[in-house]
């Protein structure tokens, strides 16, 4: 039985190792620091889609900026409101409330990112005319990562131990110092550990900034908020059409390993965070 | 005062404490948590200083009635009092009336922080500020714990034993120099000796304010001395001093309790 159960799992374990050393392979013509550093922006004009395709070689510095921008920006913007709910489902939510508001979060993690791209193209696209933009990609992406913020969040609060709460309050501690003092210095590695995980998230996210915040070539650094970027996600997208230049392909797999590779630090940090919780 | 028609109360020579001017007073206190009755008007009062004990079977309601005089639950009926003054319009609020009223939990919940911070964590900012090592060293050794940690006051809380940890919860309460002490079986899991030092603190604390102990030990009441309460079922049954309360039970239930550690008062 429990070779027959191990099989089964054998997959599970095998494909992602497997992907990550294709992905890896596939990229390592391309790959060098060279690359990673570059910038692509001056190597063609902006909108020349397949002049640039064709450079693609020269760098991905904007796009690595880029993407790392947009993630910042929807972190800056969720993370608050995360705390927020976070904290009133364990302030002032009746049992009900709470019931419903863990279903919505729910209900909102499964939602498809592409939906909520669309939302973001009619609202803030066209009906509050941001342009495409990385406050528009920000925005988007924070609407993405909220529920999973909020989700951990709440998790990390309801993981406070009842007696230190408890013993809180009976000190007379007011609402605000029992939230500085007692529940954020226990909770802020479970707290951190959401955020890095949502930053993961943030940075693997192609499908709602593709037609609200990026674009393929012609910006180095947005000019302002209401600027648009390239990003790397969607940098691969774009590469990826050109499938009759070898080049270009190279340079999409040496993209997807860059990006696998900032996910990664992410998700590890979580990871070993989660275990200096776990152990403290 | 007015008392359940129910409970037993012995008024004797020898019950001195009951003779005492009373400083808490609870009256006709009524509690339901999930329209399940907790407490079925609860009428006792603790006397100016000296320790009370309460006891009683598990789910007798003596935890949460603790939590009733520090407004920790606030949907219970009934009028409660502290110096006088009804505990629902306390001047400052919870916060206020939780610094006057002490509570120490049964489960020790020292903060992430050190030994010294904790004793004056629920101090204010202010006074967080200023040197506070002479109420630091009065209040950890009012807690018996000072000889213990006076060279390492500086080290992580969570480094201390359970018994050290409880004691350090009793100094943070008593840092807020509260003028009544209530504890919810503040020895239950700790080792005889630290059992034989709290006790000890308890006994020098109760010569200036009134103490309210929760027990599952039916020895360390009788040890406390001081008055008796006795709760089963959400209801006080009996109260009596100590020597009393061991000796000369006066109701069938508290014979029963005290023979066999069960109570039927359906």
């Amino acid at each position: 039985m429990k070779v027959f159960l191990s099989l089964l799992a054998l997959p599970a374990l095998l494909l992602p190792v497997a992907c990550f050393l294709y992905i890896i392979v596939q990229a390592f013509p391309a790959l060098d620091w060279e690359l990673i550093v570059g910038s692509s922006a001056s190597s063609g004009a902006a909108g020349n889609l397949f002049g640039d395709a064709a450079n693609a070689g020269h760098g991905l510095w904007s796009q690595i900026s880029g993407s790392l921008l947009m993630m910042l920006l929807a972190c800056l913007l969720a993370a608050p409101i995360a705390l927020s709910i976070a904290l009133f489902h364990a302030l002032w939510a009746s049992p009900r409330q709470q019931r419903m508001l863990i279903t919505l979060l729910q209900v909102l993690q499964g939602i498809p990112p592409i939906v909520y791209g669309l939302c973001g193209l009619v609202l803030l696209i066209h009906l509050l005319h941001w342009g495409i933009s990385l406050a528009a990609g920000g925005v988007i992406l924070a609407v993405v990562i909220l529920p999973l913020l909020s989700s951990n969040a709440i998790h990390a609060l309801q993981r406070i131990p009842i007696e230190q709460t408890e013993s809180a309050k009976a000190l007379g501690l007011s609402v605000g110092a029992m939230i500085t003092r007692v529940w954020f210095p226990v909770a802020w590695s479970g707290m951190l550990t959401g955020l890095l995980l949502a930053m993961a998230r943030a940075l693997s996210e192609t499908a709602p900034i593709l037609f609200t915040a990026t674009v393929f070539s012609g910006v180095l650094w947005p000019d302002s908020i209401f600027s648009p970027v390239t990003s790397l996600q969607t940098h691969i997208f774009y590469l990826a059409q050109e499938g009759s230049n070898a080049h270009v392909i190279d340079v999409a797999w040496a993209s997807a390993a860059v990006l696998l590779g900032l996910v990664i630090c992410f998700s590890l940090s979580a990871r070993l965070l989660r275990r200096y919780e776990e152990s403290s | 005062m007015n008392i359940n028609t129910n409970t037993h109360i012995k008024e004797e020579k020898g019950v001195e404490s009951c003779a005492l001017p009373s400083y808490v007073r609870l009256e006709n206190i009524s509690l339901t948590l999930s329209e399940k009755s907790i407490l079925k008007d609860v009428s006792f009062s603790l006397p100016a200083t000296g320790i009370s004990s309460l006891i009683g079977p598990s789910g007798a309601g003596k935890s949460s009635l603790l939590r009733c005089l520090t407004n920790l639950y606030d949907n219970w009926q009934g009028t409660i009092s502290v110096a006088g003054i009804n505990t629902r319009s306390w001047h400052g609020g919870d916060d206020a009336l939780r610094r006057h009223v002490g509570l120490i939990a049964q489960k020790p919940a020292v903060f992430p922080a050190s030994i010294y911070d904790n004793v004056i964590f629920g101090l204010s900012r202010k006074e967080r500020k200023q040197n506070q090592s002479s109420r630091v060293e009065r209040c950890l050794t009012q807690a018996a714990l000072w000889d213990e940690v006076q060279d390492r006051l500086h080290d992580p809380a969570n480094t201390l034993s359970v018994g050290q940890q409880q004691r350090l919860c009793l100094a943070r309460a008593l840092a807020l120099e509260p003028k009544v002490l209530l504890l919810d079986e503040p020895t239950a899991s700790l080792d005889p000796r630290s059992k034989q030092l709290i006790e000890a603190s308890l006994h020098d604390l109760a010569k200036d304010m009134p103490i309210l102990c929760v027990t599952h030990d039916l020895e360390q009441a009788q040890r406390l001395q001081g008055q008796v309460i006795f709760m089963c079922d959400g209801k006080v049954i009996e109260i009596a001093a100590a020597n009393d309360f061991f000796e000369h039970p006066e109701r069938l239930e508290t014979r029963e309790f005290l023979r066999w550690s069960v109570c039927d008062c359906d």
